[in-house]
């Protein structure tokens, strides 16, 4: 415990010299701030003005999915970009012979991330929220969007052999948070092409009270994770 | 220190490494020595525990490799010829963060950055270092935690020869305090002058295995070669150990014509090809 303890402190540590990705481990507070107050804000302007009962408000809670997936997504891209660099400069090779080990590293490198972003999300989706969402969805939704925060870090390192390549499929591995759009938009049964997203299954389960939806979400991350890790396991 | 038996080892169907079998002593220093793609990295890897997938038995200081636990690395220090650091970080954060993760004390950084010549740049970030100072600092990281055994993949790459000299220093005064040494390189004056023994490792297999000065003695003594002038230069070439019934040379020493006369061993180089019939160079 002690090498994993130290371990996530040096990423910190070595986060505090790279801006980009100490800004962006404040991104969901700004986000926060910005889905609580500006969005209901536009809402007010955006009825006044096309005289309308509602535009906005009837996807808020779609808006708080995203959030709830906005934490863990930051904080395990972070994390990935820390690995990367570990790649690169050989240093994860390095720690892996050392007491931290194979484990220890992954422990340190995306578990750690992932208890503090769920952590952080329980705490600021509370704040945050535009929706009246009541414990259990609170956790649900912050366990889903913790699952796919490491889905992305995993799709991440698996799939970039540096920080120039992560930052690419960082923007492509992100469309997958947009499953959750699909519920409420298609209500055909063509949504269904989308079904191998854990998001997908989310925003079914709010948007259409599913509950049993959020387990779905809960297996298949576990697939994806799962399957993630093996190919990750084989490159380094 | 090492006991490897019967090892075999393969990344696809193919076995890359097969029916190895050699011990390290404590305390020994023992050489690799083999062209690259011959397994000496693969070795290495199954060594120090990064590959389990073995058949046959390794146990390193008493521990089946592909059974280890994290204890294990307590006693292994590892050099890679590769830079292992954090660029962003500093010397001496680099060394702090590394050591933390062992359970022992270890030595202290400044006497080991002093030992390298690095204190005065202790505080530089990695990334203004050159390769020759990366080098003797990933050589003090693997001493860091006070090892029993030391693992030195091409210690000497990418040093200066005064540089080069104080590394080859280091790792004689590392066996005087009693650690085991694996060196693996492709340099065989390296290799002649700090291994006990050396193991030449060709296609995943070990096709000799003895001390440097076994091994060149076993491939025929040193030779004298000798020029005279007599309408032109001639030369000749005699075993050294057959100089005193060579006729022409104690002719030529009582007239006192000899122009040059030198002895030359053949190098571990040399013998590398005898055995192997390819060279490192």
């Amino acid at each position: 415990m002690k090498a994993i303890r130290l371990s996530f402190f040096q990423m910190l540590q070595y986060m505090r010299r790279d801006m980009m990705l100490f800004v962006a481990c404040f991104a969901p507070i700004l986000a926060g701030l910005m889905f609580r107050y500006a969005i209901p804000f536009l809402e007010i302007v955006l009825t006044d003005l096309f005289n309308l009962p509602a535009i906005i408000s009837p996807y808020y809670a779609l808006i708080d999915i995203f959030f709830a997936m906005l934490s863990p997504v930051m904080f395990c891209f972070v994390s990935a970009m820390v690995s990367l660099e570990e790649v690169d400069e050989n240093t994860a090779a390095y720690l892996f012979i050392t007491p931290l080990g194979k484990t220890g590293y992954l422990a340190a490198r995306f578990g750690v991330p992932a208890v503090i972003a769920f952590i952080i999300t329980t705490i600021l989706l509370p704040v945050f929220k535009l929706t009246s969402l009541s414990f259990v969805e609170i956790i649900s939704l912050t366990i889903g969007g913790t699952l796919q925060g490491i889905i992305i870090s995993l799709l991440i390192v698996t799939l970039s052999s540096n920080k120039l390549e992560g930052m690419a499929v960082t923007k492509l591995s992100t469309l997958m948070i947009f499953g959750a759009v699909i519920p409420f938009f298609i209500k055909h049964n063509i949504q269904y092409v989308l079904f191998l997203l854990p998001a997908f299954w989310i925003g079914k389960a709010i948007s259409e009270n599913t509950p049993f939806c959020v387990l779905l979400a809960f297996a298949l991350s576990a697939i994806w994770i799962f399957f993630l890790l093996k190919q990750y396991l084989q490159k380094i | 220190m090492i006991q490897v038996s019967n090892l075999s080892f393969s990344y696809t169907k193919k076995p890359f490494i097969s029916d190895m079998t050699f011990s390290v002593s404590k305390g020994e220093i023992f050489g690799f020595l083999g062209p690259s793609g011959a397994g000496k990295s693969t070795l290495q890897k199954i060594l120090i525990g990064m590959l389990t997938t073995y058949q046959g038995s390794v146990k390193v200081n008493g521990i089946e490799c592909k059974e280890r636990t994290k204890s294990f690395y307590e006693e292994i220090g590892v050099d890679f010829e590769f830079s292992t650091m954090y660029e962003k970080l500093t010397a001496r954060e680099n060394l702090e963060f590394f050591r933390s993760l062992y359970q022992k004390k270890g030595r202290p950084i400044n006497t080991l950055l002093e030992m390298v010549g690095l204190e005065q740049d202790a505080d530089k970030r990695v990334s203004e270092y050159s390769k020759g100072m990366k080098s003797r600092l990933n050589f003090i990281k693997a001493l860091l935690h006070d090892p029993v055994l030391l693992c030195l993949d091409e210690p000497t790459s990418g040093l200066d020869p005064t540089n080069s000299r104080m590394m080859k220093n280091l790792i004689l005064a590392e066996r005087a305090k009693g650690k085991t040494i694996l060196l693996t390189t492709h340099n065989m004056q390296d290799a002649a002058e700090l291994c006990d023994r050396v193991a030449f490792i060709v296609g995943g297999k070990i096709c000799a295995l003895d001390s440097p000065h076994n091994l060149i003695m076993s491939r025929g003594a040193a030779t004298v070669t000798y020029t005279w002038l007599d309408n032109g230069e001639h030369s000749i070439s005699c075993p050294l150990n057959q100089i005193s019934s060579d006729e022409q040379l104690r002719k030529l020493i009582a007239e006192n014509r000899l122009q040059s006369i030198h002895s030359s061993e053949p190098t571990l180089n040399d013998i590398f090809m005898d055995i192997t019939g390819r060279t490192l160079l």
